[in-house]
């Protein structure tokens, strides 16, 4: 079920309204970011962080490995009279920044496509000719069907009386 | 377009009445002269111990209010908005600096016993000698006058324009600002690089480092940061400041905290590394010094202490949102300054070891209590936020 609104305070508190109604698989579609607009949908605090710290933490670990593993046992060897034990740590420091920064902005790019559902060819909003009106003017406020809450006259009552125009019902094809 | 829309400041502001503060001003005032007092006579007893101990002292003030006025001029630079609320602390702050010359005039009368550069002879060290030009006593005060001078006067303008703002909301303050603000930002960079080649380098003629200015700079913005947060802290908890310093407020100086103790450990960093891995012997004489005997775990302390914690925890979003979390984190950040002002500036006379004088702390407290003092007159003279700046309501109303 899709609504659209006049303005992005009305798509605003309609949001507020939505959210509070207790739906949790809907979203909201602007041309431009709206400010508080996480507040108003009721979204925590995102969980990419927890993938991002874990791929850090893994560059970290890589760079020691690279770096402590041949210079201690492998191979030691006296390089510009710096001793080959830990207290050489200050040369792999960058090293260890470079990785933990490399890895942790893989993983972070890679985690938010996956938890965005990320690469998708086609969604059914498209099929909705309004829609394209979301990259130019249009704001947005879609409830799926999915919702454990969702039945089609309470979304219905709900978008209308938040001021939703052009409700329409759309369908997977 | 936050929940808080409805909040609308006080047209005439907020003001600290200094009436019911009138009993921490009294034990101020008593610390501040003990304190004084008490290094004076230690500048009578041992004077060599007494220089060192308030250059370290004033060091560690000068940069906590230079800090506080470099947010001012990059504040008015960028136009920022969430900095509304808080800045009238930092022009409070930033104020005590024509104090601070005053507090300087011991290290003029004690130069003898810390710049050793001072006493030798021409010809008595050619690498002396080809430092001349720069490193000479004339050029030296008038480069010390010349730093004040600019801090006094500049302060003294930012903070009386946005006080007439206060009066008559006339926006043109605010772009006169913003280009004074542009004026200020070299002169600011050149005087606390400088400054701090002249006052704090140069205890050791032979030591350079091009880093050395941003170095200083990092621990001032950050320490001053920190300073910020409980300042704008213990105003809320003395009751001022309640609907319009808000969390979103704490959280973005707590990334500011963040960002800086990143920056600073990679400004250190990368000025430690450079000496340690080209291993010059006239470069490496400054770490060596701070890397041996028992000076080598207050410069350990100081890594973690001002890097590795301070990271970890406000690393966090949710010691950011928490005003007493971040009050913690930014007494320890304070602390942690402290430490790297000593670690900078007591080496130099105490060469085979951490050597704690009765005369170390003295002139920090001494100092710090007279600041103090000043700061609770100069705060109660206007409004605790600017009440008429055009940004106000686009401050109060920010999320982030």
């Amino acid at each position: 079920m899709a609504a659209e609104y006049a303005s992005a305070a009305a798509l605003y508190e309609a949001a507020k309204k939505v959210r509070d109604a207790g739906f949790k698989r809907w979203d909201v579609h602007s041309p431009f970011p709206i400010h508080g607009m996480d507040d108003a949908m009721g979204l925590g605090k995102s969980w990419l962080s927890a993938p991002v710290l874990i791929g850090g933490i893994t560059g970290l670990l890589t760079a020691a490995t690279l770096t402590f593993g041949p210079s201690w046992f492998i191979y030691p060897l006296v390089v510009h009279g710096k001793p080959y034990n830990w207290k050489t740590v200050p040369a792999f420091f960058p090293i260890m920044f470079e990785l933990t920064v490399l890895f942790s902005a893989f993983t972070c790019f890679f985690a938010m496509l996956i938890m965005n559902g990320l690469p998708r060819w086609y969604h059914p909003i498209f099929n909705w000719d309004r829609f394209a009106r979301a990259t130019n003017d249009g704001f947005f406020l879609v409830i799926e069907a999915r919702d454990p809450r969702f039945t089609e006259k309470e979304a219905r009552q709900l978008l209308e009386s938040t001021g939703g125009q052009h409700l329409t019902v759309v369908h997977e094809d | 377009m936050s929940e808080r829309s409805h909040v609308v400041p006080t047209p005439e502001g907020e003001y600290f009445e200094s009436a019911r503060f009138s009993g921490l001003s009294v034990i101020l005032g008593i610390v501040a002269i003990f304190g004084l007092a008490l290094s004076l006579l230690g500048a009578v007893l041992s004077p060599e111990q007494f220089a060192y101990s308030w250059l370290f002292g004033f060091a560690f003030w000068f940069t906590l209010c230079a800090g506080a006025f470099f947010w001012i001029i990059v504040h008015h630079a960028v136009d920022a908005e969430w900095s509304v609320m808080v800045r009238r602390q930092w022009e409070n702050i930033a104020m005590l600096l024509p104090l601070l010359a005053l507090f300087f005039i011991p290290v003029i009368l004690f130069r003898q016993y810390l710049y050793e550069w001072m006493l030798i002879p021409r010809g008595g060290d050619h690498l002396l000698d080809a430092k001349r030009a720069y490193l000479n006593f004339p050029f030296w005060l008038i480069r010390a006058l010349f730093f004040f001078a600019y801090f006094a006067v500049a302060a003294f303008f930012f903070r009386r324009f946005s006080m007439r703002q206060d009066r008559d909301g006339n926006p043109a303050f605010t772009l006169t600002m913003r280009g004074m603000a542009f004026v200020c930002l070299p002169l600011f960079a050149l005087s606390l690089t400088f400054g701090a080649f002249d006052w704090l380098a140069s205890l050791n003629y032979k030591w350079f480092s091009t880093m050395w200015g941003v170095y200083i700079f990092a621990g001032a913005a950050g320490s001053s940061m920190s300073l910020t947060v409980l300042v704008i802290a213990g105003l809320k908890r003395a009751g001022y400041l309640q609907e319009t310093v808000t969390i979103e407020h704490f959280h973005i100086m707590g990334k500011w905290m963040l960002a800086f103790t990143v920056f600073w450990a990679y400004i250190g960093f990368s000025q430690y590394m450079l000496i340690w891995y080209a291993n010059i012997p006239e470069e490496t004489e400054y770490f060596i010094l701070r890397n041996v005997e028992s000076w080598n775990l207050l410069s350990l302390l100081l890594v973690i202490g001002r890097f590795f914690i301070p990271f970890a925890i406000l690393l966090l979003r949710a010691t950011k949102k928490k005003p007493a979390k971040l009050c913690m984190v930014a007494g320890w950040v304070v602390c942690m300054q402290i430490l790297d002002m000593y670690i900078v500036v007591l080496p130099e006379l105490h060469r085979a070891g951490v050597h704690m004088s009765v005369l170390d702390p003295l002139p920090l407290i001494g100092i710090g209590a007279t600041l103090a003092f000043v700061y609770l007159r100069v705060a109660a003279k206007s409004s605790l936020f600017p009440v008429r700046d055009p940004r106000l309501i686009e401050s109060l109303r920010i999320t982030n």
